[in-house]
């Protein structure tokens, strides 16, 4: 299965990306373009990512990639309902204490609204 | 009707003596002293001064004396051939009596002159057996001064011929009972070197060989020897020229070979050691040795494989292809050096396939009265190949070297086969990053069945997922052939294979990125390292770029 990306812009200043399915070489660049289209945009981020059933190092690196830029243009970048396969991955990078991370999507809105 | 005694009477003092004689001839044991007494005894009876028995010397062609009798003892004189009245009697096979030597053109007077004895008379007889002439016996000088008659004539001739089936008979026992010593130093010869052979070979080795000499000696050989860290070291090797001087330096190669395969682990140096001992130790004249070694590793399927002027090794793939691997050196033997310790060597994995080495004998070996031929060697291999090894080898040389027929040359087979169990999965595929999301779902169910749990296989599908990556990225910069092979091995878990053709990596600058560094990229690596337990680039097989080898251990 692929990873879809939905965006939801709904929520004020913040737009909701959810992803779903399996995040890999293929995908990441999509991923990366979005995250980066909306940090520019100025939208703070919240990466939901509670159907992510794979993730590997170059999705890992788009989001890295994201949570960097969003620091320098001093934007709030969050991920939420990180699922057990990504924050498995996420730990074994040790960025599970780097990155910002939500028990659930509601969670985050509330603390960046 | 007349009386046979008395007609006889007058000769029976000669039929006694000759069939004393040929009964003495005939029960000789030593044939030297038979023929000097029945020269005595026959001088004695026709009354003669001096007698002498010359026989041809094989090698030289000469006339030598071997018995005498009279007041010279002239044993050991040669004559030339043709020489002398002795010499013309032997050309002209016939008995001859000469009543005054001195005015015979062919008289040599060089005896007499030497020995002082004055020779006036001869009755000369040729020894032969039908037109095989073995020499002559010579009468000299009647007693009492008279002439030999056609009496004593007669009875010269009737013992020279006894005399000669004696000594022919003598030579042909003296013949046989070299020729019996022969057969059985051969005999012994020959279970000696069939000692050498390997002879406890488990029934499910995954190498197995068989040596058939043509004659009973072999200057064939191949050797199979199990290390302690459960690799097998393991030779083909075959000498130049065949007979007992070929089987000789055989044994003193397939020797070599046990004893420095125990302290040698490269093939190379292996072979390297054993050529530079050759060339100090052994007077090979002109003899040498076409050998390959290698190191077979069934844990892994591998085997490294260094050759040394031998036939190519044929490998033959599970899917039935063949490849032939002949990367190596001249002959061993020739000269100290010429095989240097990094002679080049190939990596090969099996892969569920088997790899033949064999001799020329095997591939100069008729089918139905062709040449088998390169070609013919895979037709046949391909053909038994589904049989299991020990009936495999049974079966081509059966085929080679039927009962009963002659063989034209040692024939000796060494197989080396990989008997894993099949893989969980084996793929060769163009990695891309659109075929990655299959590949996880394949990976997945393969760890699963290999007895992974969810988590364990999470991490082999992770790790395999950026190992392609890496090769995507960095080794082809895009797409790209590689080939996957994941399988249990009994305690040692799941074992993943990775193979790309791709320029070789620097393995010192694959290096997983410190993780306090917070930055895009460089984290596969350490993805890989953290998610398997053993994680290596091991040498590729021939022709590949890249091998690496990672393990999941199954607790």
């Amino acid at each position: 299965m692929s990873m879809t990306l939905t965006i939801d812009r709904s929520h004020g200043r913040i737009a909701v990306v959810a992803l779903r399915g399996e995040i890999d070489l293929q995908q990441s660049p999509e991923l990366r373009r979005e995250l980066m289209q909306c940090l520019n945009d100025r939208w703070d981020v919240v990466v939901d990512m509670a159907r992510v059933e794979y993730i590997d190092s170059s999705g890992i690196a788009s989001l890295v990639e994201a949570f960097q830029t969003a620091r320098r243009l001093g934007i709030r970048f969050s991920l939420a309902a990180v699922s057990s396969a990504a924050l498995r991955v996420l730990k074994l990078a040790r960025l599970d204490e780097v990155f910002v991370i939500h028990a659930a999507t509601p969670a985050a809105l509330a603390a960046d609204a | 009707m007349p009386d046979t005694h008395a007609v006889l009477r007058p000769y029976q003092r000669q039929l006694d003596l000759i069939a004393e004689m040929s009964q003495e001839f005939a029960a000789s044991r030593n044939i030297d002293e038979t023929l000097q007494h029945g020269l005595e005894r026959v001088a004695e009876f026709v009354g003669a001064e001096a007698a002498s028995l010359f026989l041809i010397d094989e090698d030289s062609g000469e006339l030598i004396c071997r018995a005498c009798f009279g007041p010279v003892d002239i044993r050991g004189l040669r004559l030339k051939p043709g020489h002398g009245i002795i010499g013309r009697t032997v050309a002209k096979n016939v008995t001859t009596i000469v009543k005054d030597a001195r005015t015979d053109p062919d008289f040599g007077a060089l005896i007499d002159e030497k020995t002082g004895f004055t020779t006036e008379s001869i009755l000369c007889a040729p020894l032969s057996v039908r037109d095989q002439r073995l020499g002559a016996i010579e009468l000299i000088n009647k007693a009492g001064g008279g002439i030999f008659h056609p009496g004593d004539r007669q009875l010269l001739q009737a013992l020279g011929a006894s005399a000669a089936l004696a000594i022919l008979n003598a030579r042909l026992t003296a013949a046989m009972v070299q020729q019996e010593r022969l057969r059985r130093e051969l005999e012994l010869a020959a279970e000696i070197q069939r000692g050498m052979l390997p002879s406890s070979i488990a029934d499910d080795s995954p190498i197995m060989g068989v040596n058939k000499p043509a004659h009973e000696v072999s200057g064939d050989f191949f050797d199979i020897l199990e290390l302690p860290d459960g690799r097998i070291a393991f030779a083909i090797g075959d000498v130049s020229g065949k007979g007992i001087n070929a089987a000789l330096l055989m044994a003193k190669t397939s020797s070599l070979f046990r004893c420095l395969a125990k302290f040698h682990r490269r093939p190379s140096k292996l072979l390297s050691a054993i050529n530079d001992e050759l060339c100090e130790t052994a007077t090979t004249g002109g003899m040498f040795v076409t050998m390959a070694a290698g190191l077979f590793d069934p844990a892994s399927g591998s085997l490294l494989l260094a050759n040394a002027g031998h036939e190519p090794a044929l490998l033959r793939h599970r899917d039935g292809r063949f490849t032939a691997t002949s990367a190596g050196s001249p002959p061993l033997g020739i000269a100290a050096g010429l095989v240097p310790p990094d002679m080049p060597e190939a990596w090969l994995t099996l892969a569920g396939g088997a790899l033949y080495l064999f001799t020329d004998g095997l591939t100069e070996s008729r089918c139905d009265k062709v040449m088998l031929g390169a070609q013919g060697v895979r037709r046949l291999i391909g053909e038994m190949a589904p049989r299991p090894l020990a009936q495999r080898l049974d079966a081509i040389i059966a085929r080679l070297a039927p009962e009963g027929v002659p063989l034209r040359d040692d024939l000796t087979l060494l197989i080396i086969e990989d008997r894993r169990p099949p893989p969980l999965l084996a793929k060769r595929f163009d990695a891309c990053p659109e075929c990655l999301c299959d590949l996880r779902h394949e990976v997945e169910a393969a760890a699963r069945a290999g007895g992974c749990d969810a988590e364990a296989a999470a991490d082999v599908v992770l790790a395999v997922d950026e190992a392609c990556q890496n090769i995507i990225r960095h080794g082809y910069a895009g797409v790209g052939e590689v080939v996957l092979d994941i399988r249990h091995v009994e305690g040692t878990g799941l074992v993943v294979q990775l193979i790309d053709f791709a320029p070789p990596v620097d393995v010192d600058k694959i290096k997983p990125r410190p993780l306090d560094e917070v930055r895009p990229g460089g984290l596969g690596t350490h993805f890989i390292l953290s998610a398997m337990d053993e994680v290596a680039f091991v040498p590729p097989p021939e022709g590949a770029g890249n091998m690496l080898k990672m393990i999941k251990a199954i607790p």
